[in-house]
C-alpha cells in the first residue's frame, strides 16, 4: 500500500487528472464549478497522500531540499483543506455615519465580534477629471472646456453659455438641481443655446450623450475626461468585544486586521456616495499554507543550486 | 515618435540584424560574423534597458500593467538568461534561439496595444512588480528552453544538450513556483483569499504541473530527445496560460 501510494505512477496518474480535470473546468464546463465536489477534495487528498508517502519513505536518506520541496508541497495543500472548512468570508455594507456588526454571506448574517462605523468614504482620482463640451455643425467638431461662466463661439452659430457644470447632478424634492455627491458619478453641464429663434436653457448628461439630440438642429455632447479612480478608502473606527477602540483607513491593497479577521475594501456605489462594501475574511488556513510557501520556496532554492 | 518606440524598434532590428548575420555565417561558413551577431544581440538588449527605462520615467511607475508591458519584460529577460548560459555553460546555441524568440516576441508585441493607463486600484502595490517579474524571467527561461530543444532536435543534437535543456527548464520552474507564490500572497492582500481559481491562477498551476511532470520524468530516465520533445508541449500551455487565458477566458487577471 506505501509503495504504491509512494509511487512515481500514482504521481503522473495524479498530475495527469488534476491537469485534465483543471483543463475541462476552464475551458468547456458551464455547470457548477469541479472545484467544490468531493472527489475533487478526494484528489487533492491523494495528491498529498503521494508526496507524504514519497518524503516519508525517503526520509533517512532524501537531501535537505528534496524534504523541504515535497513537505512544503504538502503543507500547502493541508493548509488549502484548512482554508475550505475553515475560512469565513462575509460582506459589510455600511453606510457613512452609521455602525454595524453584522456581516452577510448569501441570505445568512453573521454577527462579528467587534462592530464597524463607517466615519468616512473616499473616491481618490489619478488627477481632477475634465468636463469637456464638443459642438458639431455640418461642417465642424469643436471642443471647449465646460467651466461655468464661459461662453463658446462656434462659426455659424448663436453663442452657446455654460451656466452650470456638476460632478453629481441630482434633484430636491423642489426641483433643484444639487451635486449629490462629490465624486464624478453623474457629470452634467447646463448650457444656454439658441436653436430656432429661441433661447432655452439645457442640460447635458455625459451618461446620456443621446439627450436633445433630436430636438437640436446641432449636435452637442459632454463627456468626462481622465475620470480615472486611484483609490478608494474607508475610514472606520472598530470597537471591539473586549471594549477596545481603534481607528483605520481601509483601501484597496490595504486590508486592516483585527481580531483575526481581516477587512477588505471590496467595493463601493456610485450612486451613493456614502456608501462603502467592506469584506471581513477569516482564513487560519492561510498562515499554514504561508508556512508550506516558505518550505517550497527554500527547497526550490536549494535544489536549483544542485 | 516616443523615445521609447524608437529605441524598442531599433532592439527589434539589432535582433533581426543578429538573425541574418548566425544565417549568413551558417551559409557562408564565416564564424566571425557569428561573432558579430553576439554582439548586435548584446545591443540589442542595452536598447531594450534604455527603452524601458525611459517607458518607466514617463509612467512613472513600473512598466508591468498590461500585455504590451509585460512582454517588454518578458522580452528583457530573454537576454541575461541566454548570455548566462553562453558563457556559463558553452552552449553556442543558445544565442541565435534567444535571437529567434526575440524577434518573435518583439513582433507579437508590436500587436498589442500599447496604450497606458493609470494604475487601476488593485495592481496599485509593490507586489506587482516581484509578481509580474519573477513570472516573466520564468516564462523567458522557459521560451529559451523550448527554442534550445527546437534547436537541438532540428540538429540531432538532443543527447548533447540534454544536462543545458533542464538547467534551463530549472530555472524556468524556479521562477514560477515564485511568481504562483508572490501572486497568491498579493491575492490574499488585494483580494482577500489567496487562491480563487481564477483561470489565469488555475492555468499557472496546470503549466507548474506539466512542468513538474516534465521534471520527474527527466529525473526517471526520460532523456535527450525524449526530453527536449517535451519542452515545446510545455511551452504551449506556458502560450495559453500567458495569451489564451486572456482572450478566451475572462476572470480577475484580465489587465494581462
Amino acid at each position: 500500500m506505501i509503495k504504491f501510494l509512494s509511487s512515481l505512477r500514482l504521481f503522473f496518474a495524479v498530475t495527469l487528472a488534476l491537469g485534465a480535470v483543471l483543463i475541462y473546468q476552464t475551458l468547456f464546463n458551464r455547470g457548477a464549478p469541479v472545484y467544490g465536489t468531493p472527489w475533487f477534495a478526494a484528489l487533492g487528498v491523494l495528491a498529498a497522500a503521494n508526496i507524504a508517502a514519497c518524503a516519508l519513505g525517503r526520509a533517512r536518506t532524501a537531501s535537505a531540499r528534496f524534504l523541504l520541496l515535497h513537505t512544503g508541497l504538502v503543507v500547502i495543500i493541508l493548509g488549502a483543506f484548512l482554508t475550505r472548512f475553515y475560512r469565513f468570508e462575509a460582506e459589510l455594507p455600511l453606510r457613512a455615519g452609521e455602525t454595524t456588526d453584522t456581516a452577510y454571506a448569501g441570505t445568512a448574517a453573521y454577527k462579528l465580534p467587534f462592530s464597524v462605523t463607517l466615519e468616512d468614504f473616499s473616491l481618490e482620482y489619478y488627477a481632477e477629471p475634465l468636463g469637456r463640451i464638443t459642438v458639431e455643425t455640418d461642417g465642424s467638431r469643436e471642443v471647449f472646456d465646460a467651466k461655468e461662466g464661459t461662453v463658446i463661439e462656434v462659426p455659424g452659430l448663436a453663442p452657446i453659455k455654460v451656466l452650470r457644470a456638476v460632478r453629481d447632478f441630482g434633484l430636491t424634492a423642489g426641483n433643484k438641481v444639487i451635486e449629490k455627491s462629490p465624486y464624478w458619478h453623474n457629470p452634467a453641464v447646463q448650457l444656454e443655446l439658441k436653436s430656432g429663434g429661441k433661447t432655452r436653457k439645457l442640460w447635458f448628461f455625459s451618461n446620456f450623450p443621446a439627450m436633445h439630440a433630436q430636438t437640436l438642429p446641432f449636435g452637442v455632447f459632454y463627456a468626462v475626461e481622465q475620470a480615472e479612480i486611484k483609490n478608494f478608502t474607508s475610514a472606520v473606527a472598530l470597537k471591539t468585544a473586549a471594549g477596545r477602540e481603534l481607528k483605520a483607513k481601509i483601501s484597496v491593497n490595504r486590508p486592516f486586521k483585527v481580531d483575526g479577521y481581516t477587512l477588505y475594501q471590496t467595493s463601493y456605489d456610485p450612486a451613493e456616495a456614502g456608501y462603502s462594501l467592506l469584506t471581513a475574511t477569516l482564513d487560519r488556513g492561510a498562515w499554514v499554507v504561508y508556512a508550506g510557501f516558505a518550505m517550497l520556496l527554500m527547497g526550490v532554492l536549494l535544489w536549483l543550486r544542485k | 515618435m516616443a523615445a521609447q518606440i524608437i529605441l524598442f524598434n531599433a532592439s527589434f532590428g539589432l535582433c533581426l540584424a543578429a538573425l541574418a548575420c548566425w544565417s549568413a555565417a551558417y551559409v557562408f561558413r564565416k564564424p566571425r560574423l557569428a561573432a558579430a551577431a553576439v554582439w548586435a544581440l548584446g545591443l540589442a538588449w542595452l536598447a531594450l534597458s534604455a527603452g524601458l527605462a525611459v517607458l518607466w520615467a514617463k509612467l512613472g511607475r513600473a512598466p508591468l500593467s498590461n500585455q504590451y508591458e509585460s512582454m517588454l519584460a518578458l522580452l528583457w529577460f530573454v537576454f541575461p538568461i541566454a548570455f548566462y548560459f553562453h558563457r556559463a555553460a558553452g552552449r553556442t546555441e543558445i544565442m541565435p534561439a534567444a535571437a529567434l524568440a526575440a524577434s518573435l516576441l518583439f513582433g507579437a508585441a508590436a500587436l498589442l496595444d500599447k496604450t497606458a493607463h493609470p494604475l487601476m486600484p488593485a495592481l496599485r502595490s509593490d507586489w506587482l512588480i516581484v509578481h509580474v517579474l519573477s513570472s516573466m524571467a520564468a516564462y523567458a527561461a522557459f521560451a529559451l528552453a523550448a527554442a534550445a530543444a527546437g534547436w537541438a532536435l532540428a540538429k540531432r543534437q538532443a543527447e548533447a544538450a540534454d544536462e543545458f535543456l533542464l538547467r534551463l527548464t530549472k530555472t524556468g520552474f524556479a521562477f514560477l513556483t515564485l511568481g504562483i507564490i508572490t501572486g497568491s500572497v498579493w491575492a490574499d492582500t488585494a483580494w482577500g483569499a489567496w487562491w480563487s481559481w481564477d483561470p489565469k491562477e488555475t492555468w499557472s498551476l496546470i503549466t507548474w504541473l506539466a512542468y513538474a511532470a516534465a521534471l520527474h520524468l527527466r529525473k526517471n530516465g526520460v532523456r535527450g530527445f525524449k526530453f527536449a520533445a517535451i519542452l515545446p508541449a510545455c511551452f504551449a500551455l506556458v502560450l495559453f496560460t500567458y495569451f489564451g487565458v486572456n482572450f478566451l477566458l475572462s476572470g480577475m487577471h484580465s489587465y494581462g
